[in-house]
Formats: structure tokens, C-alpha cells, sequence
């Protein structure tokens, strides 16, 4: 049997087919874009292609993340927050916090035994979510896949004050013309997202194993920093964008097979692959 | 969602829930004299004794809020300032004046900002104490004397004992009606909507007393004949907090895959659940059903005993020990409290609520919202993934 | 010779031992509690829990004013964040999350044993917890949070706020004054249950006249200030402020020290000493200062700015007659009620001002000090001191034609506070001043 998990993200687009072993069958990450409402069923076809599989294969499709409800041949829908929880747990036996920042949105998560059990989002201010660093690099002119590398070589960062991602941008600029190093700078800000993160995510009461995942998990400076606010060990996945994905087609998985145990019908619905419309 | 069936009394309650000024314009028509309040400490049963209409002032989630900018900041609790807004944009034309109370700190500055901006024929402030000391409770008598005072003034009519004592029956007779409507609420799954026992409430602060008392058997008596009743969910859940006058929250949980069985707010149990009891002076009932009986955090209120033993759980279940009645009797499995932002009063609150709902073992989740249709859609995810968590 | 820097703000010299004084408190609960003796943790009571500790030899720490002091100290975040994590809103009150903040940290990391990193020493563990019901909800339901960590015996003290119209009808000043007697007279016996000891109401009657003749001392200070040019600065004031409202210590020596700060004054007065070089405007500020960037006010100095007033709320009572009144508690009653909260009744309902002694004083201010202009200081996390500024700006405008500067910023939290922003809008707000000045000239007012 095969299972496929929908994560449409502010920014991402993921989708993720496994086998009933939980083994990765395909993969795909797309921009969202504007289009996500029509998007999702051609990264859909992607990944069904990626795998080599017809859509009438797919036991079960679970639908995640902000553009949840625009999946027109989703099963369910399930929040980011279980299904990360879902994710990080299957790749993470013993973890416990997971925190995931995205594009628009950071979480925190309190798993035991691969289960949700308590969480806290940040959904309202961009400072402390990815597009605090997209703002920044636009602002210092550097590519945000850059920002990590570069951060690193930082020996002395600077303490950002601005709780607020227009007034830290004001910052950025009196901080340039001071002829402070770049590095610095960047190692500063990636400090700030850190702090304020972890500020969130303590109401959780923290203890290990601590995971980081999201779009800004693949930026090793903020790794650092998170690290560093924390006082913990963070581990991260090898491909962070998926873990959302990932859990949601794991959560397909489990209900599928929970209704089989039963012995009762699997609680799907009647669904075509196509584009979302807005009756839909 | 359930439909209920296009009732005559379930319907009224629709018709008043949309239009709330509908019946008091009426009202005033025939020469009623109309008293609008907030909150739920003004004395109702000497407005009505005295053959006054009151009439909550509710604000309105959908209005942006643009007069009461001038008077009222923006990091103060946006109910008030939609109620102001909307007396400010002459909204309340039907209004003969208006009994305010020292409810919050902001409802007592904005008190004071509404008198200077806009004159009322009649208009009182309450002084309310915060806590339940013996002589707060005999201040409290003595100030609702000088709240009858300035009511038999306006109206030229003095209060005989006999009067009051009576509104005081209609009033009680509300509150045990309220509670027959609640109790449809304890079967599974409940007879009724958290949604439409709140359109319920809303209808009732709209209406005067006797009325509302009509209203009610009508509609409990549509319920209990109801053959389409509302689906059964996995959740039961309680709502916590601060006022909530508009549906869309509830309909957000209730949409969401929950039945909301019961409540601990004031547009629900807390103005309806205590009645005033028929003391020889009737004013002492009154006084203690007021100041001691309404649980709101914004009266102070711990254990008694000697001084020398302070004890946290023990004042937590005096502070909130009523909720595990609620929770044992409709058979509740969660619990989400809300508030608006910037409430202090329920702000400081939440932790210790938290408290007692852990020792009854009972998950819960906290959401703050702004009073603003927008503030809804990240709600969503939040209950969602508390419901994932309690299924 | 080196040359001294002249600063820009004028301080007294007097104004030091003051100071001293006032730092020494917190010393003085940390030796207390160490020796055994009980502190109270108190909110600010305008006395009345104050002239009772001090009766019944209980030392008093005040968290309102520890806020305060974390903040001038720059330690006041680690304690917001850690308030954040146990789990309150953000949006509450910068003192107290600070507390919170502060007491999760005692409790929970040092079992009750002052956190190394305290400023001033810190606070020790209360015995008892003295909370009111006025001013602000913060007041009593930031001590009842309190309770999740500490089971400490708390009393919240009650403190009428009757509207404008309502305070003046018949019978409610002496109902009002009869409540807080009595309410005065059970915390005393809750205080005696806690403790095992009586009142001295002998005790209890000299502390109420030694802080009434401070009170008294320190109105006259204040009303000093009224000449031109003005010779103290509210940073003189706030510096200052603790010591009528809090009676620690010795309270003759500090009636001296308050006696010596007059007569600086006085003697200003006579010479004409400004407390700024150049007093070009003369400003009232309210409510709550910015104890984190004070330096503000030197910056503003230089320009020529002179604080001259600030808070009401601030000031001791007004001083009435109180002669026949013999119980102490019902002095301390009278003192407070009718001195501060009401006193400014008449006028304001005269006037037709119905925000009480948040509103109408300040127009009293601006008349009586002949302001220039009012610096409005919001703060995000106290709706309490911010609600009614908004109010003010517009009734100090309509009524007296006298200009307000809004300027946002947090009590404790400094990043919500931005110093070059303040300065900016201060340098529009000079052309703003300057022209109503005109105004005013041109409609026949005295100043």
C-alpha cells in the first residue's frame, strides 16, 4: 500500500509518497506561490510520476499545512503541528521538542511517543520566522542560502534590539554603516530569530532529544544559535522541508491501517486528482 | 451543524441575535425608557422594578474601529473600544442612559471617557470592590442603594421593597429557565448548539426580563421536541474566558469537529448561574448575589481560613472548584479558554486555571484573539490541532 | 583644576542622602530576613498597608518599585522571559512579570534563596503579601498569581474609586472612609493572626504624624516648584518619590532629610536657580517614567526642557484637616481617600471633568505650574497609566489650549521604548509648543 502526505506551506509545496514500511517512494518540493489553490494536484502528479504510481494506487492522501483546505483530493486534513510531530518522531525516536520555523510561521511541539501532546505557534510577526532572514538578506544584498555559511565566521556578533522585523531592517543599516563586518551582522540576526524562538518555545518546558526542522533548519547559523539559546544539543534532518509531509502520509498510514485492525471501512472520500476550484 | 427547524422561538432568538436594538426600539416607541449596560453588575432587578428596560451593550466584531481611536489607545481590550466606537458613530440612538460598573480598568477609564464625550439623560457609575471582605460586602449594599437612588431619581418613581422583591423573582425565574436550557446540553450529543445556546443569550440581554423569560420556555420546549439534533462529536468541550457576543468563535470551535457543551463566561453561566437570594431586606440578597456569587476573575477571592495557612491548591479550588461541577455534570473532556487580547483580568488568570484543570486531569489550550473577524483564521489551526491532541 | 562637566540637569544636592536612604531598604529587608525577621512584599498602598508594617516593626519590599529598579539595571529581560515561560500573556504588566519573573526564579531555581544575579540585592521571601484593589487589576492579580509559587499569606486591600458625580453625593466620602477604616482595622488583625503580635497604636498614631509631616514637607517641595523658573526636575521628584509613600527606616531622620530638600529648594526659589540651564519650556510629564532611558530628560535639559510636574497619582495627599480625628487607621483613611483620590472632586465636576484624578489634575498642572506643554508617556503593558492619556491630550487641548507630546514606550521592557525616535518627535513637538504659546497669548491666558 501506498500513502501520500500534501504539505502546502506559505512558501513550499511538499509532497511525500511512502510504502507501507514507511520508506520514501518520492519526493517533491515546489515553490507555492500565488497558484497553491491549483497547484497542489500537479506536484501531486509529480511525485506520483517520481514514484511511478497511478493515482488509484494511493491508499490514502492526508492534506497538511496553511493551504490544507484547498486540496480537493485529500482525505483529511490534518494541522502542521501533528504532522511534524508525526515526521520528526518517525526519523527521531526520542524526541521531545520539535520546533519547526517556517516561511510565515514558527512552532513549537511537545511530542511523547511520537505523539502531539502540547504545542505553541508564532503566527501573527514575521521576526522569528523565515521571512525575518529574507528581509535581512534583501537588506544586505546577500542570497538567504548564503546567510549560513556565512554567519559562521562570525567572532563577534552584533546584538540586535528591534523586536520588530521593519525596525531590525533600520538596524541592519546603522550597523553597515558603522563598517561593522558582514558576518557579524548576519550571526547578530540569526541570534535574534534564535532568541525569540526559544523564547516561545520554553512555555513548553524543553528537555531532549530537541529537533529543528522547517525551510530555515537548512541555514546552519540559525542551527547554531538555536543551539546556543537552548543550552541543548538540536538535531535537524537531512532534508528539513519534509518532515511535515512526511508525517502527514505517516498519520494516512496509521489510520488506514487502524481501520483495517477494526475490521471497518477506511475512512476515505470520494476523490478525483484535480485542480481546486473555488466550490471546492 | 445542526438545522433546527424554522421554530417560532428559536427563530425569534435568530431574529434578536441579528438585530439586537429590534425589540427595545419598540419599546421605546411606546414610551419605555431604555438603560443600557455593561457587564453583568449593574442591578438588573431595580431597572426592571422600576419599569426600565436594560439592555446590554454588546460591541460588534465586524465594525473597524475608527472614533474611539481618539479616545481609547489601541492596546487596551478591543470589546470596549467597539463599544465605544459604536456609541461614539451614534449607534445606540435608543438609549435613555447608560449604568456602567468599575468592571476592568479599562471598562472604568472608558466609563469616564463616554460621560465627558457624550451626554445622556441618565448615567451612573457603579464602584464595585474587589474583593468579598465583610466590608466590601457592606460597602457594595450601600452602593447599590445610591444606584437605586439615581434610578428613582431619573424616573420620579420610588422603589418600594415589594417591587423589588418581585423583580427579583422574574429575574431568578431567568436564571433556573437558563439553567433548564443547559441541561440539554449534558446528553450526547447535547440537544442544542454552544452556538445557538449563545444566540440564546445574546437574544435574552436584549429583552426585557419577562419576555426573555417567555422566550426561553418556547425555545426549550422546541429543543426538547427537536427530531434533527446536533451531531455527535468525539470532543465535549467547555469555553472559558472572557466576553464572547458573537458566534463566530463558537461556530470556529463547533465546525472544527467539537460540540461545545458548556461554558464559563458572561454571556452564559457567569450571568446567569447565581441567583439572588430573598433575604427581609432584599438589598443584602442583592448585594451578595452581585459581589460574591458572579465568579469573575475580576473579583479577588481566595480560601477562608486562619491567615497563617496559605495554601495554593486549596484557593484554587475556591477560586474555580464550580468548574469541576461543570465538567463532571456535562461530562466535558476539554477545555479551551480565550480571552481578548490585552484582558488583564483573564490574562493573569490562565496559569492558574491551567492548575486546577491538570489536577482534574483535563487538557486545555489557551487562544487569544483580537475581537476581529481576521483574528479567527489562525484560531483554527490552533483548536484543530488541540482536537488532534485530546482524539 | 579639572573642570567639571556641567550637567545638564541642575539635581540637588539634597536630593542624595534621599537616595541613600531609599537604596538602603534594600539592604536593610535582606539583614532583616536574614535575622529572622519578617518582610512583606507590598504593592504601593499610599501608605495605608505601609504606616501599618512599619507599626508592627514588618519590613516592606516593594515589587512595583523593584521593577523599576531591574529595569534602570538592564536585568529586568531575564526575568520578563522567564514570566513568558511559565506561561502568562505578554501583554500584562512590566512589574509584574518582573516579579513573576523574579519570584519562579527564587522559588523554583533557588528554593526560596535570592537569585545570585538580583540587582541590589534583590527582594528575600515575604512572609506576607500586601496587594490592593485601586490603581489597577494588575495590583491584585499579579500577587494572587504569586500563589503558584509561594504559599504565602496575601491580603488585598480595598481602596473605593467612585466616579466624579457618584464621590460627591450625600454620605459616600464618610461611607467610603467608614470602609476603609474598617477594611484597615482587618488587615491589622490579619497581620496580628499571621505574626503572633499586636499592633502598638501608639506606635501606629506616631508613624501616621511622621509620615503626614513628610507629606506635608514634600507638598510644600511641590508647590515650590511652581515659580519661574522652576528649581527642581521631576528626575529630582522621581529619585525622591519613595520616601513620603514608604516608611522605612527612621522616620524623624528622614522628615530632616525631606526638611534639607526644602530648603534647597526654597532657597533656589529665592536666587532664582533653575534646575536647567536655560528653562525655555516648562513640561508635565505623566504617568510612569522610563526608568530605563532617563537619560531622555538630560538630553531634553540641554534643549531647554524643564520638567516641572508630573503624575498626580504621585504626589502625597493633598493635606486636609484632620483635626478631632484620633484613630490612627481612620487618619490613614481620610489621608488617602479624601487627601489624594478626591480632593480634586469639586473642581473637576465644576469643570465638567469626569476622569477623577487621572484626568482633571493635570489641567489643574498645566494652569498652577504654567505649562508649556505635557509629555504622555503609553506604556504597552500598563493599561492603567495609558487608557486615559489619550483622553487628557484632548481635554488639556480643548480646554487649555496646552499641547501634548505621545511618546510610547514600556515600563520595564526597554525595546519597546525608542530613545532617537522620542527625540524627534520632542524637536517637532518645540514648534508645536511655541506656537500655542501664541495661542494662548492671543486668547488672554496667563501663560
Amino acid at each position: 500500500m501506498y500513502f501520500a502526505g500534501v504539505d502546502i506551506g506559505s512558501t513550499m509545496t511538499k509532497v511525500v509518497i511512502i510504502d507501507e514500511d514507511e520508506e520514501l517512494c518520492s519526493k517533491i518540493v515546489r515553490h507555492t506561490g500565488a497558484e497553491h489553490r491549483r497547484l497542489a494536484n500537479k506536484v501531486m502528479e509529480e511525485a506520483l510520476k517520481q514514484a511511478n504510481l497511478p493515482f488509484e494506487e494511493i491508499s490514502y492522501v492526508v492534506a497538511t499545512g496553511y493551504g490544507r483546505v484547498n486540496v480537493p483530493f485529500a482525505d483529511r486534513q490534518i494541522t502542521e503541528l501533528s504532522c511534524h510531530s508525526k515526521g520528526v518522531s518517525s526519523l527521531f525516536p526520542n524526541v521531545r521538542i520539535a520546533i519547526d520555523i517556517g516561511g510565515q510561521d514558527a512552532k513549537g511541539m511537545k511530542i511523547v511517543n511520537g505523539n502531539l501532546v502540547d504545542f505553541v505557534m508564532n503566527d501573527k510577526c514575521a521576526a522569528g520566522t523565515g521571512r525575518f532572514l529574507e528581509v535581512i538578506s534583501d537588506a544586505l544584498g546577500i542570497k538567504v542560502e548564503d546567510l549560513g555559511s556565512i554567519s559562521l565566521k562570525s567572532t563577534n556578533k552584533v546584538k540586535i534590539s528591534s523586536v520588530c522585523t521593519i525596525f531590525a531592517q533600520q538596524e541592519v543599516v546603522s550597523y553597515l554603516s558603522e563598517g561593522t563586518p558582514l558576518e557579524d551582522i548576519v550571526a547578530g540576526f540569526h541570534d535574534a530569530i534564535a532568541g525569540r524562538v526559544v523564547r516561545m518555545v520554553k512555555r513548553l518546558k524543553i528537555e531532549p532529544d530537541v529537533v529543528l526542522t522547517g525551510g530555515v533548519a537548512k541555514n546552519i547559523g540559525v542551527v547554531k544559535a538555536v543551539r546556543e539559546n537552548i543550552g541543548l544539543e538540536v538535531l535537524v534532518p537531512e532534508d528539513p522541508l519534509l518532515s511535515g509531509a512526511l508525517g502527514a502520509a505517516i498519520l494516512g498510514k496509521e489510520a488506514v491501517l487502524k481501520a483495517l485492525a477494526k475490521g471497518e471501512p477506511i475512512p476515505k472520500k470520494e476523490r478525483r486528482l484535480e485542480e481546486a476550484t473555488f466550490f471546492t | 451543524m445542526p438545522v433546527a427547524e424554522e421554530t417560532k422561538g428559536l427563530s425569534r432568538v435568530k431574529e434578536l441575535y441579528q438585530d439586537r436594538p429590534q425589540r427595545v426600539k419598540e419599546l421605546k416607541a411606546e414610551g419605555r425608557k431604555v438603560i443600557g449596560y455593561l457587564c453583568i453588575y449593574p442591578v438588573l432587578e431595580m431597572m426592571t422594578a422600576l419599569d426600565l428596560v436594560p439592555y446590554r451593550l454588546f460591541g460588534d466584531m465586524r465594525e473597524p474601529i475608527t472614533k474611539a481611536d481618539a479616545c481609547l489607545p489601541p492596546m487596551v481590550c478591543p470589546f470596549l473600544r467597539s463599544v465605544l466606537d459604536l456609541a461614539l458613530k451614534d449607534k445606540y440612538p435608543f438609549l435613555d442612559g447608560i449604568a456602567l460598573a468599575h468592571i476592568c480598568d479599562v471598562g472604568e477609564r472608558m466609563a469616564h471617557i463616554w460621560r465627558t464625550y457624550i451626554d445622556y439623560p441618565y448615567f451612573y457609575f457603579m464602584d464595585v470592590p474587589h474583593t468579598t471582605h465583610k466590608a466590601a460586602l457592606e460597602m457594595f449594599k450601600e452602593e447599590i442603594k445610591g444606584f437605586q437612588k439615581s434610578l428613582e431619581s431619573f424616573t420620579g418613581k420610588s422603589l418600594s421593597s415589594e417591587k423589588l422583591k418581585q423583580a427579583i423573582g422574574v429575574h431568578n425565574d431567568q436564571r433556573s429557565l437558563a439553567k433548564e436550557l443547559y441541561d440539554l446540553r449534558k446528553p450526547d450529543p447535547p440537544l442544542v448548539t454552544g452556538t445557538e445556546v449563545l444566540q440564546v443569550m445574546v437574544a435574552l440581554a436584549s429583552v426585557p426580563v419577562e419576555e426573555g423569560n417567555e422566550l426561553l420556555r418556547e425555545v426549550i420546549n422546541e429543543i426538547k421536541q427537536r427530531k434533527e439534533k446536533p451531531q455527535k462529536q468525539a470532543t465535549r468541550l467547555l469555553v472559558w474566558g472572557s466576553i464572547i457576543d458573537d458566534v463566530s468563535l463558537i461556530e470556529t470551535i463547533e465546525n472544527s469537529g467539537a460540540n461545545v457543551v458548556m461554558d464559563d463566561i458572561c454571556v452564559g453561566t457567569r450571568s446567569h448561574w447565581t441567583e439572588v437570594e430573598l433575604t427581609p431586606d432584599p438589598l443584602d440578597g442583592i448585594a451578595y448575589r452581585y459581589l460574591e456569587g458572579i465568579k469573575c476573575p475580576r473579583t479577588f477571592r481566595e480560601a477562608a481560613r486562619d491567615p497563617r495557612e496559605k495554601n495554593y491548591m486549596a484557593d484554587l479550588e475556591s477560586r474555580f472548584g464550580y468548574l469541576k461541577d461543570y465538567v463532571r455534570a456535562w461530562n466535558v473532556n476539554g477545555v479551551i479558554l480565550q480571552s481578548v487580547r490585552y484582558c488583564d483580568t483573564h490574562g493573569y488568570e490562565v496559569p492558574a486555571v491551567r492548575d486546577y484543570l491538570n489536577t482534574l486531569g483535563l487538557p486545555s489550550i489557551y487562544l487569544e484573539h483580537d475581537y476581529s473577524q481576521s483574528s479567527l483564521a489562525p484560531l483554527r489551526t490552533r483548536i484543530q490541532a488541540f482536537l488532534e491532541v485530546l482524539g | 583644576m579639572v573642570q567639571e562637566k556641567k550637567r545638564a540637569i541642575n539635581r540637588l544636592q539634597t536630593m542624595r542622602p534621599i537616595r541613600a536612604e531609599i537604596d538602603e531598604t534594600y539592604k536593610a529587608n535582606v539583614e532583616a530576613s536574614k535575622a529572622g525577621n519578617p518582610i512583606a512584599w507590598a504593592m504601593l498602598t499610599i501608605w495605608l498597608g505601609d504606616a501599618i508594617f512599619h507599626a508592627m516593626d514588618i519590613g516592606a519590599a516593594y515589587p512595583e518599585s523593584y521593577g523599576a529598579a531591574c529595569a534602570a539595571s538592564g536585568e529586568a529581560q531575564s526575568y520578563l522571559d522567564r514570566c513568558d515561560e511559565e506561561g502568562f500573556p505578554t501583554h500584562m504588566c512590566g512589574y509584574a512579570r518582573n516579579c513573576i519573573g523574579y519570584t519562579a526564579r527564587m522559588m523554583k531555581d533557588f528554593g526560596g534563596e535570592i537569585p545570585p544575579e538580583a540587582p541590589m540585592g534583590g527582594m528575600p521571601k515575604p512572609a506576607v503579601l500586601l496587594s490592593r484593589g485601586m490603581s489597577c487589576d494588575a495590583g491584585f492579580k499579579w500577587f494572587e498569581a504569586l500563589g503558584r509559587y509561594m504559599d504565602v499569606p496575601l491580603w488585598t486591600l480595598e481602596m473605593p474609586a467612585p466616579g466624579v458625580k457618584e464621590g460627591l453625593s450625600e454620605g459616600v466620602r464618610e461611607r467610603n472612609v467608614g470602609f476603609m477604616t474598617k477594611e484597615l482595622r482587618d488587615f491589622v488583625s490579619f497581620l496580628e493572626g499571621i505574626f503572633g503580635r499586636k499592633m502598638d497604636w501608639d506606635r501606629l498614631s506616631q508613624t501616621v504624624y511622621d509620615l503626614e509631616a513628610i507629606g506635608r514637607v514634600w507638598h510644600e517641595t511641590s508647590e515650590l516648584r511652581k515659580a519661574l523658573p522652576c528649581p527642581m526636575h521631576s528626575r529630582d521628584f522621581w529619585t525622591c518619590m519613595n520616601g513620603p509613600s514608604t516608611p522605612t527606616g527612621d522616620l524623624k531622620k528622614k522628615l530632616k532629610l525631606y526638611q534639607d530638600l526644602y530648603d534647597e529648594v526654597k532657597d533656589r526659589v529665592e536666587n532664582k536657580v533653575s534646575a536647567v540651564a536655560h528653562e525655555k519650556y516648562r513640561v508635565g510629564f505623566t504617568e510612569l517614567p522610563p526608568w530605563h532611558s532617563l537619560k531622555l530628560f538630560d538630553i531634553l535639559a540641554e534643549r531647554g526642557w524643564n520638567f516641572v510636574v508630573e503624575t498626580w497619582g504621585y504626589h502625597p495627599a493633598v493635606p486636609i484637616d484632620l483635626t478631632g480625628v484620633n484613630d490612627p487607621l481612620e487618619r490613614l483613611a481620610r489621608i488617602s481617600y479624601s487627601g489624594l483620590t478626591t480632593s480634586c472632586f469639586q473642581g473637576a465636576a465644576q469643570a465638567g471633568e469626569y476622569m477623577g484624578f487621572l484626568g482633571y489634575p493635570n489641567l489643574k498642572y498645566a494652569e498652577e505650574y504654567k505649562l508649556d506643554g505635557f509629555f504622555l508617556h503609553p506604556l504597552l503593558s500598563c493599561r492603567a497609566a495609558s487608557a486615559h492619556l489619550w483622553y487628557v491630550q484632548d481635554r488639556l487641548m480643548q480646554k487649555l489650549k496646552v499641547p501634548s507630546l505621545m511618546v510610547e514606550g514600556d515600563i520595564v521592557d526597554v525595546r519597546m521604548f525608542d530613545l532617537a525616535d522620542a527625540l524627534k518627535k520632542a524637536e517637532a513637538f518645540e514648534e508645536i509648543m511655541d506656537h500655542y504659546k501664541e495661542v494662548r497669548k492671543k486668547e488672554g491666558m496667563e501663560w
